[in-house]
């Protein structure tokens, strides 16, 4: 019985959050050196959080855009906080020093956080990069209000018209309910330790 | 055989070996939805991959070596449905198919801009990661599997849904 209840327990926890759901606070290492916690941005509305790679053609094709929405939106209160799930030895791309080296020649206006021991990644339910989250404070708590792509088109953003994440954020910060709190896109999987 | 014939048999050969009997097509998800909505007792195994996706790449020998030992049964059929760019078809989808012995029909699915409207129809619970494969027969979805698969897990699922 107890087994039956671990599993299901188990189960759920593995479908990861969905819109409404408190999400967790982390503290994980930055490409600075320091570490970042959600708890340290205490003037922020929200976040917009994103589960992204230094390699996947969709996250590579999307790193200008992420920027975008951190210029955009961290004056608004809503900064952008870059999580790379990938395990380093699956993904030799994604070593800590190769995310120093994406985060300076990108000139990242954001933290860009390892997932050390791919802790967080699963508790989100990311599956893939990129994956955004938006999350709203709520007195203490952080509240997921968007999961999903940043837009409809990763390979021309010339060529969007359907601004997911911009969408979410925006019905945030006017009060509003947000149209299309979940999507979907295609994307890189998260690659797990061996 | 003359040399004549003989040369001309040289000339031939290559483009013939070019040739392939697998469709190679580039489709919209109506027409994926057609090809997965057949009336015919046989179980379809679709796999979603694309070139540049590492775990795709790496479980294709397993599904070729899977379909290869089935190819005989007219009660099964493996369908490739890249999600590679429509402008790499023909310079990278094309050229991998063909250097990695992938003998089965391949699509390219173009629907770039409506991800949102197909990925949940092919399953609710996708939220777009690849590799994922699906199993069909007479229309209705046996099964939906968002992983890297290994021959022998491939089998498994093969066997399990064809019980059903």
């Amino acid at each position: 019985m107890a087994a039956l209840l671990a599993l299901t327990v188990w189960a759920v926890e593995a479908q990861g959050y969905k819109p409404g759901d408190v999400a967790t606070d982390f503290k994980l290492k930055n490409v600075d050196g320091k570490t970042v916690s959600l708890a340290d941005y205490k003037s922020a509305k929200g976040f917009i959080v994103i589960f992204t790679c230094n390699t996947c053609p969709y996250a590579v094709a999307y790193e200008d855009r992420i920027i975008a929405l951190d210029k955009k939106y961290a004056p608004l209160g809503y900064p952008v906080i870059a999580i790379n799930p990938n395990d380093p030895g699956a993904s030799t791309a994604d070593t800590y020093a190769l995310m120093q080296k994406k985060a300076k020649d990108k000139q990242f206006t954001f933290p860009y956080l390892v997932d050390e021991g791919q802790k967080i990644y699963p508790q989100y339910g990311a599956t893939k990069t990129p994956h955004v989250y938006v999350l709203q404070k709520d007195k203490k708590n952080l509240v997921v209000r968007y999961i999903g792509a940043i837009d409809n088109n990763y390979k021309d953003a010339n060529d969007v018209d359907e601004k997911y994440v911009e969408a979410a954020v925006d019905a945030l910060l006017g009060g509003k309910t947000i149209a299309m709190a979940t999507t979907a896109a295609i994307g890189c999987s998260i690659k797990v330790k061996k | 055989m003359s040399r004549i014939s003989i040369a001309l048999l040289l000339l031939i050969a290559p483009l013939v070996v070019a040739q392939t009997e697998w469709k190679r097509e580039i489709i919209k998800f109506d027409q994926f939805e057609k090809l997965v909505d057949q009336q015919d007792d046989v179980l379809y195994v679709i796999n979603f991959w694309a070139t540049w996706c590492g775990p795709c790449v790496k479980e294709l020998p397993d599904f070729m070596a899977v379909n290869e030992a089935m190819k005989d049964r007219k009660d099964f059929k493996m369908i490739l449905v890249s999600l590679d760019e429509k402008s790499n078809w023909q310079s990278e989808v094309i050229p991998f198919a063909a250097n990695n012995n992938l003998n089965v029909d391949i699509y390219l699915l173009d629907e770039l801009r409506r991800m949102n409207y197909w990925i949940p129809r092919v399953d609710k619970k996708w939220m777009g990661s690849i590799p994922a494969t699906v199993f069909y027969k007479n229309g209705k979805k046996l099964r939906f599997v968002e992983k890297q698969l290994h021959k022998d897990a491939l089998e498994t699922i093969i066997k399990e849904v064809s019980a059903l």
